[in-house]
């Protein structure tokens, strides 16, 4: 963050997962073709249901970008472990074509490795050897909306389909073994800001995926589609044109008072109605955990837009700042719960749902889901209900919240990123703590009145950083059952990328820094780290192959921070 | 996507790729204000000749959705389809912008260049003012259409871009976006 340290930052524009700098560099498009070009992976892969729903218990394959269906990223080999990380050494470095912020995470089948790039790259690679087979580069339509740069986070498996979304807001199916395009289905407009960087989950036959969109002006929306054909099954709105206004909070999730003016916001709500329900935002950014069991979706919704200028879309803004739960047969709604109603500040909701078992207020376990905030603390829910059960303390210092913004600027810590961005948290069930990757970067909040632009990048004001304060990370482990943070570890920059816990006992997190860090899942005590030469600002995997061991994790960097670009996915194994 | 599609998708892209080198038809209606190749020389009027393909469509598609309003351009606008206005822009975009007969003050020149880079104009106008993304490319654009925008912008009378540009111009005084505009119409 040095360089935007040294800007005064006028438009230090921040978005809903965060940090955008309108002008930070000229991107240069990479451009794509419609086909693979190389050669067909030599086996056929088929990845079953059966495998999709035991990916959990899998100590061979990666089959999920959040690992299973839970989104644990509690990775069940132990091969690497506490006693022996130390001798950890990279095994090979593959590098792609593409020199721009990589967020993804490898998805690994059968030892065959499938990662892709900013702009929409696909790569499939031998998960042994660093071998490439095939390369896939996905044409662009002639307009791409992305407020925190072109990034793509995966894909998803199923049978012998991947399955990606695009920055022009498509869905794409490839044929696994060749890379062949087998359809393509446009999932909204990407002149009104929709597009897509988050991996899509794959389940019984069907695609699900979110939207990118809440700078823009948006609608947002999960939709499923078929994964035989990419027509549409079914479209949950994030939005409900009805009772978006919801129960007029005057308080956020953990009880502190938001500072609404609700008489004038029931007042404008009643003068000019509830219309902007249509442009009223509400991403959702990262693929969505499923309890299969149950049949149930759940996700978080992002901001409200615009970000920071709040007069004009008067209510709650349900669901924006919400985790919901949704049928996965129909997309119907279950429930909601909102940490922040009529969000101001972009303190939104972004890193993914994880499903576990954690104690009640009674002691006795019940099954839950959990979300890490920007708020910077973790929420407790009733898988069933939505129940509340209890928030963390907070992991990274919060101050004179919810100061309202203003014109010249408020203080206000966390900063918009957070707390906890899109980076996944992981969970170990023996230690009982969940480990999420934190920032602190001091910011003001200034709101300036903005008519909605048209699918133009619209923020309602600015966030900005503030040059004199230090910002930092924090790896940050919390126990489920007590809200209370057992360890921290503190980093010279903010934390964004995710996290992984194995069986071996590890955590292991990146840096912007480019370290790449394990850390002893009971302790924080660093155990391991090597320089990656970019940033480390994507969620690390690890898989099995002829009974060996790799951890994986793509240093490519990170637009949103502008922490240094990489293009490489580097994969590591004891020697 | 079936092969039929594909054939089709791909003929479109040819096709398309192909106007790009000669002027669309409703090109000849623009060339009365903006020249013949974008190159304006009426007073008021600005440059498309160089300027991104991407801001110019979504100029055209803001005037006829009325996020942003002008005697002359609105009507213009109002029969346009889409893709009439990609080919527009993507033409405008691939011409040549000529020298200007305007003669800027050398002083006023140098005083422009300093606020530019107080206020950081290339934070999102970028290196040598070219533009990116929806941000317009402004070098060597005409003194008079940029000393029109700044105020317009600063008096709220143009908030197609969500008012990033009020805040901006709302730090600038009548004789700073006098140099300012020296200043771009020299690049």
């Amino acid at each position: 963050m040095h360089r935007k340290d040294s800007m005064p930052g006028r438009f230090a524009l921040l978005a809903p997962l965060v940090l955008f700098a309108l002008g930070a560099q000229a991107q240069s498009e990479i451009s794509g073709q419609a086909a693979a070009t190389g050669a067909p992976v030599p086996k056929n892969i088929s990845v079953s249901q059966g495998q999709l729903d035991a990916a959990g218990r899998d100590a061979a394959n990666f089959l999920h970008s959040n690992m299973s269906y839970a989104q644990t990223r509690y990775y069940p080999a132990a091969q690497i472990n506490t006693k022996n990380v130390g001798k950890l050494k990279p095994a090979f470095v593959f590098q792609t074509e593409v020199l721009e912020s990589m967020e993804t995470a490898p998805i690994v089948v059968d030892g065959i490795m499938y990662l892709t790039t900013s702009y929409n790259h696909v790569y499939a690679i031998d998960a042994r050897t660093g071998k490439e087979f095939w390369h896939y580069k996905h044409k662009q339509g002639p307009v791409m909306t992305y407020c925190c740069g072109p990034n793509n986070r995966g894909v998803a498996v199923m049978g012998g389909q991947l399955f990606m979304g695009t920055l022009d807001a498509k869905l794409v199916s490839l044929d696994a073994k060749t890379g062949k395009v087998l359809w393509s289905t446009q999932i909204a407009d990407p002149e009104l800001g929709y597009s897509e960087t988050m991996a899509p989950v794959a389940v019984n036959g069907k695609v699900l995926i979110g939207t990118n969109g809440g700078e823009y002006g948006i609608r947002g929306f999960v939709k499923a589609y078929d994964a035989a054909s990419g027509k549409e099954l079914w479209s949950f709105a994030t939005i409900p044109d009805k009772g978006h206004e919801g129960v007029w909070a005057a308080n956020d999730a953990t009880g502190r008072n938001m500072l609404r003016d609700i008489a004038a916001e029931k007042k404008q709500l009643a003068d000019k109605g509830g219309d902007f329900y249509k442009t009223l935002g509400g991403g959702v950014w990262m693929a969505p955990a499923i309890d299969r069991e149950t049949g149930t979706v759940f996700f978080v919704v992002g901001n409200p837009s615009p970000d920071l200028y709040g007069a004009e879309r008067p209510g709650d803004n349900l669901y924006t700042d919400s985790i919901v739960a949704i049928d996965l047969n129909t997309g119907a709604y279950k429930w909601h719960y909102q940490y922040v109603a009529h969000d101001v500040w972009d303190l939104d909701a972004v890193s993914p749902v994880i499903l576990t078992e954690a104690k009640g207020k009674d002691g006795k376990m019940r099954k839950v889901a959990i979300h890490g905030g920007k708020t910077g603390h973790v929420y407790v829910h009733d898988r069933a209900t939505g129940e509340l059960i209890r928030f963390s303390q907070a992991m990274v210092p919060q101050e004179n919240m919810w100061v309202l913004p203003t014109k010249d600027g408020a203080r206000m810590l966390p900063g918009a990123n957070g707390g906890v961005e899109w980076s996944p948290m992981a969970f170990n069930p023996k230690t009982r703590l969940v480990y999420a990757a934190n920032l602190h970067q001091p910011m003001t909040y200034h709101v300036e009145q903005a008519a909605y632009p048209g699918g133009k990048l619209w923020l309602g004001g600015a966030f900005k950083v503030i040059p004199s304060e230090k910002q930092w990370g924090r790896l940050a482990a919390v126990n489920v059952d007590t809200g209370k943070m057992v360890w921290k570890v503190d980093t010279e920059q903010p934390l964004i990328g995710g996290v992984l816990a194995t069986a071996g006992g590890l955590v292991f997190n990146g840096e912007g820094n480019g370290l790449f860090r394990a850390f002893d899942a009971k302790t924080g005590k660093k155990l391991w780290e090597y320089q990656c030469g970019a940033g480390v600002n994507a969620p690390a995997v690890s898989y099995s192959v002829r009974g060996k061991q790799y951890v994986a994790v793509a240093a490519g960097g990170n637009t949103q921070l502008d922490f240094k670009r990489g293009n490489s996915v580097i994969v590591f194994a004891l020697p | 996507m079936t092969v039929l599609a594909r054939i089709a998708l791909l003929a479109a892209a040819l096709a398309s790729a192909g106007a790009a080198a000669q002027a669309p038809p409703s090109a000849e209606v623009c060339a009365g204000c903006h020249g013949k190749d974008g190159n304006a020389t009426l007073p008021g009027i600005p440059v498309l000749a160089g300027q991104t393909s991407r801001y110019l469509y979504l100029q055209l598609r803001d005037f006829q959705e009325g996020r942003r309003s002008n005697e002359q351009m609105s009507p213009m606008v109002k029969a346009m389809t889409r893709d009439d206005m990609r080919a527009l822009a993507d033409w405008y975009s691939k011409q040549k912008p000529a020298p200007q007969p305007f003669t800027p003050d050398a002083e006023k020149v140098r005083l422009g260049q300093l606020k530019a880079a107080e206020t950081l104009c290339t934070m999102c106008h970028l290196g040598g003012f070219m533009g990116q993304n929806e941000i317009p490319r402004v070098a060597g654009q005409r003194y008079d259409y940029v000393v029109k925008q700044l105020g317009d912008f600063k008096a709220r009378r143009r908030t197609n871009d969500a008012g990033n540009m009020t805040s901006v111009s709302n730090t600038l005084s009548d004789a700073d976006i006098e140099n300012l505009a020296h200043y771009l119409a020299s690049l």
